[in-house]
């Protein structure tokens, strides 16, 4: 056990300091806003809950978000397993592949965020590589007037920009099992399900809930890549929650801004706080790694 | 060959085609001049877009400001993230959780929702067009970032090691500096590793915080799209800012893979 020392909170101080001035400040000063109409520095009413209402009253804001929790939700469902796969895919692989794949895989996380989305455009160009493929093979990806492709594109690019965090925490995890648990599954010859569900599952789990996280919050708040490719388009198909906080920064109403940040920082904090809950009841009862 | 190795080769070959491709495609274009000049006819192959570069003064500019920015910002979280992890990793104290759940909350909270009021407080303080204002409000992500994967290798050190220390006569800092870092290199490594990336990489608070001066690499390759966007020269400065990031990867390859894993 560690000893208990409240003294301890000295150490946390410079974070806390740093934490509060560029975190705690500005979202109080973002609820603040919130609640007033702001027509410049020293015209500044009180409205109360005016904004909030009216957010919650336009059918475009449900919109919005019913199309940020599918496209989380398809994110999440087609980048976890394919990491998951790959990550066990590579431990087979040897060390010295697996470390040049990790590194391959790895390249896409430190590309600046602003350039993901025009590297594929460039390449879906017609005369890029992309594009000619796609006219040799008689193909289109209308990603300007089509929905269904904008939407496929966005998927195929942040799956692109993120796999990588995916199989290498994974990997990490999977590198860290006593090859004495693999040698008892096969005395009992457990099946590869079995193995993978109650050997190699529990410990990546630590390594997974984080990615998780990371990635159900960072694709609930897609933006960057999102107006990059269509700006929301076309007719709204992907209109995001991000991108309507987007629109009205960009048109200087502080109010409803703030309001709308309010908002979806609620939703973040909500997907947080249930998903932490969830995680400290799967302990409990199934007695996981801390 | 057996069958399982074959298919496991072709996995590979398909894995790294879909992650190269892109980037395969901007190497091309950043040799290709795509916006014909007198002297450069369109289509030839050459440097001619990373001399450009080099002779644009707001590019070369936009460089160094970031490199200065992320390098600042690694320093930031270091300095503040260490002590945090090491009483985390040694010590229960009332509000430990909470002080978790906080540094989580922050880290999740998307950049967009800040930007308005980070952009008035750093105003009024002086902060907008500075390195430091864009090194210290990365922190809000970055930090808790830092303290998880410092806290994860400090505690995987056992604590007569912090005492055997003590016992020899040193103290506070002088045991931080002889003793827990040389111990936790790796971890500071990694911490560094994502501080960097993540901050490399993130435009929304660099783009409203340099509003007419220290733009960072992000802003000047977006500045670049005009209604005759010049690609080559577009996919030139995506390249170059690759390499920093390209290069920490090969640095941490052995270490990238340890301690991440998340504390509430």
């Amino acid at each position: 056990m560690k000893p208990h020392s409240n003294a301890a909170w000295a150490l946390m101080l410079p974070a806390a300091a740093v934490m509060v001035f560029v975190a705690v400040l500005p979202l109080l000063a973002v609820l603040n806003y919130s609640f007033h109409d702001i027509f410049s520095l020293d015209k500044v009413f009180w409205v109360g809950t005016d904004w909030y209402e009216m957010i919650v009253a336009t059918p475009r804001f449900w919109a919005s978000l019913g199309r940020s929790a599918l496209f989380s939700t398809l994110a999440i469902s087609v980048q976890i397993p394919l990491g998951i796969a790959i990550a066990l895919m590579l431990r087979k692989v040897g060390p010295r592949g697996a470390s040049l794949m990790l590194m391959c895989l790895a390249i896409p996380l430190v590309v600046p965020t602003n350039m993901i989305a025009g590297l594929w455009l460039a390449l879906l160009r017609p005369e890029g590589l992309g594009g000619q493929a796609l006219s040799a093979l008689h193909l289109t990806l209308d990603y300007k007037f089509t929905a269904l492709h904008t939407w496929a594109l966005i998927l195929i690019v942040d799956t692109w920009h993120w796999l990588g965090l995916v199989v290498v925490l994974a990997y990490a995890g999977l590198s860290s099992i006593q090859p004495a648990y693999y040698q008892a599954a096969a005395v009992d010859s457990a099946t590869r399900w079995a193995v993978f569900r109650w050997i190699e599952l529990p410990q990546i789990s630590g390594a997974l809930w984080i990615v998780l996280l990371l990635r159900l919050v960072d694709s609930f708040m897609i933006y960057t890549e999102v107006m990059a490719i269509n700006a929301g388009g076309p007719n709204d198909a992907t209109t995001f929650l991000s991108l309507e906080l987007g629109e009205d920064i960009k048109a200087y109403s502080y109010g409803t801004s703030a309001a709308r940040a309010m908002v979806d920082f609620i939703f973040v904090l909500t997907l947080v706080w249930v998903f932490v809950k969830l995680r400290q009841s799967g302990e409990q009862t199934q007695g996981g790694p801390p | 060959m057996t069958r399982g190795r074959m298919w496991r080769l072709l996995a590979c070959i398909g894995i790294a085609g879909f992650v190269l491709l892109p980037l395969g495609q901007a190497i091309v274009l950043s040799f290709t001049t795509t916006l014909a000049t007198e002297a450069v006819p369109q289509g030839s192959i050459g440097l001619h877009n990373y001399a450009n570069i080099l002779r644009s003064p707001e590019l070369r500019a936009s460089i160094g400001n970031s490199i200065i920015y992320v390098l600042l910002n690694v320093a930031f979280c270091l300095i503040a993230g260490l002590p945090a992890a090491y009483g985390l990793a040694r010590f229960t104290f009332l509000g430990d959780r909470h002080f978790l759940m906080f540094l989580l909350a922050f880290r999740v909270t998307p950049p967009v929702v800040l930007s308005l009021p980070i952009f008035i407080l750093f105003a009024r303080s002086g902060l907008v067009n500075s390195p430091i204002g864009i090194a210290l409000v990365h922190c809000v992500f970055n930090l808790p970032i830092a303290i998880w994967i410092l806290e994860s290798f400090i505690a995987a050190i056992p604590r007569s090691f912090d005492e055997m220390a003590f016992v020899d006569g040193h103290s506070g800092l002088s045991f931080f500096f002889r003793f827990l870092i040389p111990a936790i290199a790796p971890g500071i490594a990694v911490a560094a590793f994502f501080c960097f990336i993540f901050s490399w990489v993130e435009v929304v608070f660099a783009r409203i915080l340099t509003v007419t001066a220290g733009k960072p690499i992000t802003q000047a390759i977006t500045s670049l799209f005009t209604f005759r966007t010049d690609w080559g020269l577009v996919m030139a400065m995506t390249v170059f800012s690759l390499i920093p990031g390209v290069l920490m990867i090969f640095l941490v390859r052995n270490q990238i893979a340890r301690g991440f894993v998340i504390r509430t």
